[in-house]
Formats: structure tokens, C-alpha cells, sequence
């Protein structure tokens, strides 16, 4: 058994026996993958399962309205639930999120429509996602304004029967995520998002490990054996870059085999699943350096913990893990895009959402390279500032 | 023949304050060799400085006569310290730990076996090979402390205060295996505040404060120039030891 092979089994065999080590790096992730993952889905899947539910209530009878109220129903993803509520009750119901919106055709509803004013109202329940009310907003508009042109040329036969196409005939979409057409789920979002925040919480254990040894003398101990930095630096590396690895593998599995025993949707891993272990590589590599840094920089196990926490969850919360970076303001974005998160993130859509190749992820690759280099030098001057 | 010469040295972690103001010592190999001062004396500083975690000037400190000042110029000698802590793994267990010392010192993976037996029968631990060390008394955490330095078969033992916060059977026993090495021609250099752990097991002594050495020499000579003791449990190597460190207190 060499220096290096004692010093890899002890860094494992430690981790083995701490069970809030283990907790951190593999139970919180994957609890944190399933939870966000089956909370996310229908932010994910608008076309799929979503359905937007609404009560109409109609103060106005004509052919216009009824074609209208008709349309609105068949329109996806909305869903008109029957009700005898009267507008009062409606809004009581709504206001209790038991419809995601309301719709009221006005009196006057095909005079309003030719003068170009208001004919309908919408209230939406105060649960509703703005993305929701949009699309709903969208699809009211769309009809009442195929209404007034199918009003206005009614004189015009060709034009009227171009007019009955519905609006989604008119239009090919589908997402370039693969040939199928297939949506990325939102088990392609949480499962590097997560992984990524597990990974980085190692500086918790590496540096439990390393203050320990600082305190107890064992440091002092191990240099008096021989035992240079090189060595210890690369004893710390190594095993905790061997967890790392092993937190892909154990998140991964459960993206591809346990969420969809759960019914949820499988984890693709694009056509370049090469690409996802040299970002896995650079993103360990950038967490360890960077654990290593938290051990230089702190002298107690509780400030290690609260400093790599909270650090963790800035990181986190800036670099989409927590909340996807295009629901964010242009501004969050930006100051996100400094995140070694985000670089570690968007090094595996790349590969999970883009469909791209290995040569896609080398920015995010190389970033998290300098990021670590970054940190190891820091470390390594701290380090020398300690022992001197 | 010395195992250890110290010419002039003088040492300090910045130049405003000295920690050690020009040693001159000698130690004889095999010899049980006693460090004794207060705290702040400079004893932890001068073991680091041996044990070669502290780099000092070239040509001040030798050992087998050679220069000890870098680690390129030291002499392959089997060293070991024994700090003060409890420098050990507290969640592996006692095998645990002596493999990965073993180890980690580079002894090849057919002998550490041997060496575990070894260390284990000096300090009596072998029943408690597959005991968590976190687990152990504080009287078998000192045998630990102690049988990782012997993994090596050390040449030269620097013991910082093995004994501090034990029972009296505990102490004992490591003091028996301490004078056992001793006897065996291990060259011990053993720093504690118990004055009559040194008389017991001591053949040379040196008394430093202040970062210098203060009195040096065999006890048999040391003890002769002893003041008369003032009490009756205080030893005649304490009485010398208060005498020449003025009796002040410290810390």
C-alpha cells in the first residue's frame, strides 16, 4: 500500500463513517432531483399533460359569442369547466385557485368586438403563473381577433374559408431538441442542477476532515512522516474527486431507472454522453478545489460548514439550480452567468438539452478548468502561509 | 557518539521575536534524553525543528553528523514524533489507523501486518485492534499516539508530553514501554512537565527558558546541584527546575 493509496482509502473510509457526510452528498440530492423534479414537470410539458382550467360566464347571446365561447373551449391547453355559478360564485371559486382563470363575455359582446373595445374580461386566480396567464390571454386574443376578420370579410368567401383554419394549423413548432419533436423534461433540468449543488457540497466533509486533522495534530503528524503538501493536496483530491463520480453515476441512475418507475419522465442523455463526463471531470475538479480552498480559508468546523453553505446556495441560487435561469430577469442572468454553477450547468445542456458535442461544452469546460486552477492556487498560498 | 548536535541555534518565527536564542546541546545515541522548561520555553519549536517540520539555518543542527537544515541534505533516518494531541483518526479504528500510518510512511504491504503486531504488543493494544480509536479511554489514546510512532521502528522518538491526562496505571505502563525502548539503544528525546517522570526515565537532561538551555547534562549531575527541597513532594530535579526558571508563573 503506498502513500497515496493510505491516503485514499483513510479519505473514504472517513466518509464512510460520517452518515451526515453521506447524507449531504447523495441523500439531499436525490431527494432534492425526485421533489423538483415532479414539482417542475408541468413547467416543462405546456403541450403534454398541462391543462389550463377556466369557468366562462356568458351576459351576451349571438352567433359571434357562441362561435367564440365554442373555440375557446377546443383551444389547448385550455379546459372550460361546466358550472350554474353566477359571476359572484365564479370569482369566489377562482379566488380559491380552483380554476386557474375566469372569462366573462360582456353585454354587447359583437358590438364591442367591431369597435374594437373590450368584449371579454379576464380575471385570473391569484395562483396563476404569469406563463399560464399569458398563454390564456394569448388564445383569447387570437380567437376574438379571427372573429372580427371573419366579420369584417365575411363579403370575401376565399378570405372567410382561410379564416376557418385554426391558429396552430398555420403554424409547424417543434422543439429542436431531437428529430422526434420531443420537449425536454424537466428531469433534463434537475438532475445536473442538483448534482451540480451536491457536488460542491463536499467542501463540508473535506474540510470537516482537513480542520480536524489541522486541530488534532495529525497534520503536524503526517508532515513529520514525510508526507509534503503535494501529497496531502493530492490525498484530498483524488478521493473526493473519486465521490464526485460516484454522485453522477448514483444521480444519473436515478434520472434514468427511478423516476421513471415513478412515474416520471426517463432522463435522456443526448448523443453525446461523452461530453457529460468531461463537463462531470472539469465540474469535480472546480468543487474540490474549491472545498480545498474553504479548509485553507476557515480554522473551525462551523465556520467551514456555515461559509461552504451559504456560498453554496449564493452559487446555487445564481446559477439556476434552484430556479432556471430563463425564468430569471436579463440582469440576474448575467450576474448568474459568474457562477461556477452555471458553467457546470450549462456544460451539461449542452449535452442534455442542446443535443450538442463534446466541442459544445469546451467553454464551460475550460471555465471551470480556471476555476479551479484559481482555487488551487489560492489553496496552495494559503497553505504556505499557514505552515510557515 | 551524538545522534543530535545543536551549534548556535537560533531561531524565531519573525525577526522581532526570537523563539530560540543560540542552542548548543548533544545528544548521545540511546540515550532517554530529557527536555524540560515552562511553557513558552521554546520545547515545542526546537521538536519541530527535529522532527523537520520547521526549516533552520544550515550547519546548526546536525544529525548522524549530518546537516539537517533541508530536506535534500537530511540523512534517511527513522525519526518519529509523537505530538501532544491525540494525532489520530478518531472514527477508524485502531487497525484502521496503524495500516494507514504504515502506509502512509511508505512501509511496504507485506510488512505492515508485522509492524502492527509489533506496535500493538509494545503498548498492549492488541485486543483492541478493532476498537473505533474515537472510542478509547484517554489512557488508550496515548498507547495509540504512542504505537503509531513506533510503526516506523524508530532510530530517534520525540515524545511531546505522552503522558499528560492519564491514570496512574496508564502512565505506568507507557512509561515502562518508553524505558523498554530506551534499553533496546532507541535515542528518545522526551519532553514533559512531570519532573519525577523525568528522574525515573531520564539519563540526560536539559532545562531551557526563554528559547536557551539553561542547564544541560547528565541527571546524576543535575540532581547534584539541586537545591534542598522546600516541600516534601517536590522532587530535587523540580526544585532545580523552579529554582532556575525563577518560579514564576506561566501562561
Amino acid at each position: 500500500m503506498g502513500p497515496m493509496s493510505a491516503l485514499i482509502r483513510k479519505e473514504l473510509l472517513l466518509l464512510l463513517r460520517d452518515p451526515h457526510g453521506l447524507l449531504l452528498l447523495f441523500v439531499m440530492p436525490a431527494v432534492f432531483v425526485l421533489i423538483m423534479t415532479f414539482a417542475l414537470q408541468n413547467q416543462y410539458a405546456v403541450n403534454k399533460d398541462v391543462s389550463l382550467d377556466f369557468y366562462l360566464f356568458s351576459e351576451h347571446d349571438s352567433g359571434l359569442s357562441r362561435a367564440f365561447e365554442r373555440d375557446l373551449a377546443e383551444a389547448s391547453p385550455l379546459r372550460r369547466l361546466e358550472t350554474d355559478a353566477d359571476w359572484q360564485q365564479m370569482q369566489a371559486r377562482a379566488r380559491d385557485d380552483e380554476v386557474k382563470f375566469l372569462v366573462r363575455i360582456k353585454p354587447g359582446f359583437d358590438q364591442l368586438l367591431i369597435e374594437r373595445q373590450a368584449p371579454v374580461e379576464i380575471l385570473y386566480s391569484p395562483g396563476t403563473s404569469p406563463v399560464f396567464a399569458s398563454v390564456a390571454e394569448g388564445r383569447a386574443m387570437e380567437l376574438l381577433n379571427r372573429l372580427y376578420l371573419r366579420y369584417r370579410l365575411s363579403s370575401m368567401p376565399g378570405v372567410q374559408s382561410s379564416l376557418e383554419a385554426r391558429g396552430e394549423d398555420l403554424i409547424e413548432a417543434r422543439s429542436l431538441y431531437d428529430d422526434s419533436g420531443a420537449m425536454p423534461s424537466s428531469v433534463q433540468q434537475n438532475v445536473p442542477a442538483w448534482l451540480l449543488f451536491a457536488m460542491f457540497f463536499i467542501a463540508v466533509p473535506l474540510s470537516t476532515t482537513l480542520i480536524n486533522e489541522r486541530q488534532q495534530g495529525t497534520l503536524l503528524r503526517l508532515r513529520s512522516m514525510g508526507v509534503g503538501p503535494v501529497k496531502l493536496l493530492a490525498g484530498k483530491v483524488v478521493p473526493f474527486f473519486i465521490v464526485n463520480l460516484v454522485q453522477v453515476v448514483v444521480l444519473f441512475l436515478i434520472g434514468l431507472y427511478l423516476i421513471p418507475m415513478m412515474g416520471g419522465d426517463r432522463l435522456t442523455l443526448g448523443q453525446n454522453p461523452e461530453g457529460l463526463a468531461l463537463v462531470s471531470v472539469a465540474a469535480s475538479l472546480a468543487a474540490v478545489c474549491y472545498a480545498l480552498l474553504i479548509a485553507q480559508l476557515t480554522s473551525t468546523i462551523e465556520q467551514a460548514t456555515i461559509v461552504s453553505g451559504v456560498c453554496n446556495i449564493i452559487m446555487a441560487a445564481l446559477g439556476g439550480v434552484m430556479v432556471p435561469s430563463f425564468l430569471m430577469p436579463e440582469a440576474m442572468q448575467q450576474i448568474g452567468s459568474y457562477s461556477p454553477m452555471a458553467w457546470g450547468l450549462n456544460g451539461f445542456f449542452d449535452i442534455l438539452l442542446r443535443n450538442g458535442t463534446v466541442a459544445d461544452t469546451l467553454p464551460e469546460v475550460g471555465a471551470l478548468l480556471g476555476f479551479a486552477a484559481l482555487m488551487l492556487a489560492l489553496t496552495v498560498w494559503r497553505y504556505r502561509a499557514i505552515t510557515k | 557518539m551524538s545522534v543530535i548536535s545543536v551549534r548556535q541555534l537560533a531561531f524565531g518565527y519573525s525577526s522581532a521575536t526570537p523563539v530560540l536564542k543560540g542552542i548548543d546541546l548533544e545528544v548521545p545515541e540511546g540515550s532517554v534524553f530529557g527536555l524540560l522548561g515552562p511553557n513558552g520555553a521554546g520545547k515545542t519549536t526546537f521538536l519541530s525543528i527535529l522532527a523537520g517540520l520547521i526549516p533552520c539555518p544550515p550547519d546548526r543542527v546536525f544529525i548522524d553528523g549530518r546537516d539537517w537544515s533541508t530536506p535534500a541534505s537530511r540523512p534517511a533516518v527513522r525519526l518519529a514524533l509523537v505530538p501532544q494531541e491525540y494525532a489520530f483518526y478518531h472514527p477508524l479504528t485502531v487497525r484502521e489507523n496503524l495500516a494507514f500510518f504504515a502506509g502512509v510512511q511508505g512501509v511496504p504491504k507485506a510488512q505492515i501486518e508485522s509492524r502492527i503486531q509489533s506496535a500493538v504488543a509494545r503498548t498492549g493494544l492488541g485486543e483492541r485492534l478493532g476498537s473505533r480509536a474515537g472510542k478509547l479511554s484517554g489512557g488508550l489514546k496515548r498507547r495509540l499516539n504512542l504505537a503509531i510512532g513506533l510503526l516506523n521502528q524508530p532510530r530517534l522518538l520525540l515524545l511531546d508530553e505522552p503522558t499528560v491526562g492519564i491514570d496512574p496505571h496508564s502512565r505506568h505502563f507507557i512509561l515502562e514501554t518508553i524505558r523498554q525502548l530506551g534499553r533496546e539503544g532507541t535515542t528518545i528525546i522526551y519532553t514533559s512537565h512531570y519532573m519525577e517522570e523525568v528522574e525515573e526515565l531520564c539519563d540526560r537532561v536539559a532545562i531551557m527558558d526563554h528559547g536557551q538551555i539553561l542547564r544541560n547534562g547528565p541527571l546524576t549531575e543535575l540532581l547534584a546541584e539541586a537545591p534542598p527541597t522546600p516541600r516534601r513532594r517536590e522532587s530535587s530535579l523540580e526544585a532545580l527546575f523552579l529554582e532556575l526558571t525563577t518560579r514564576e508563573l506561566r501562561d
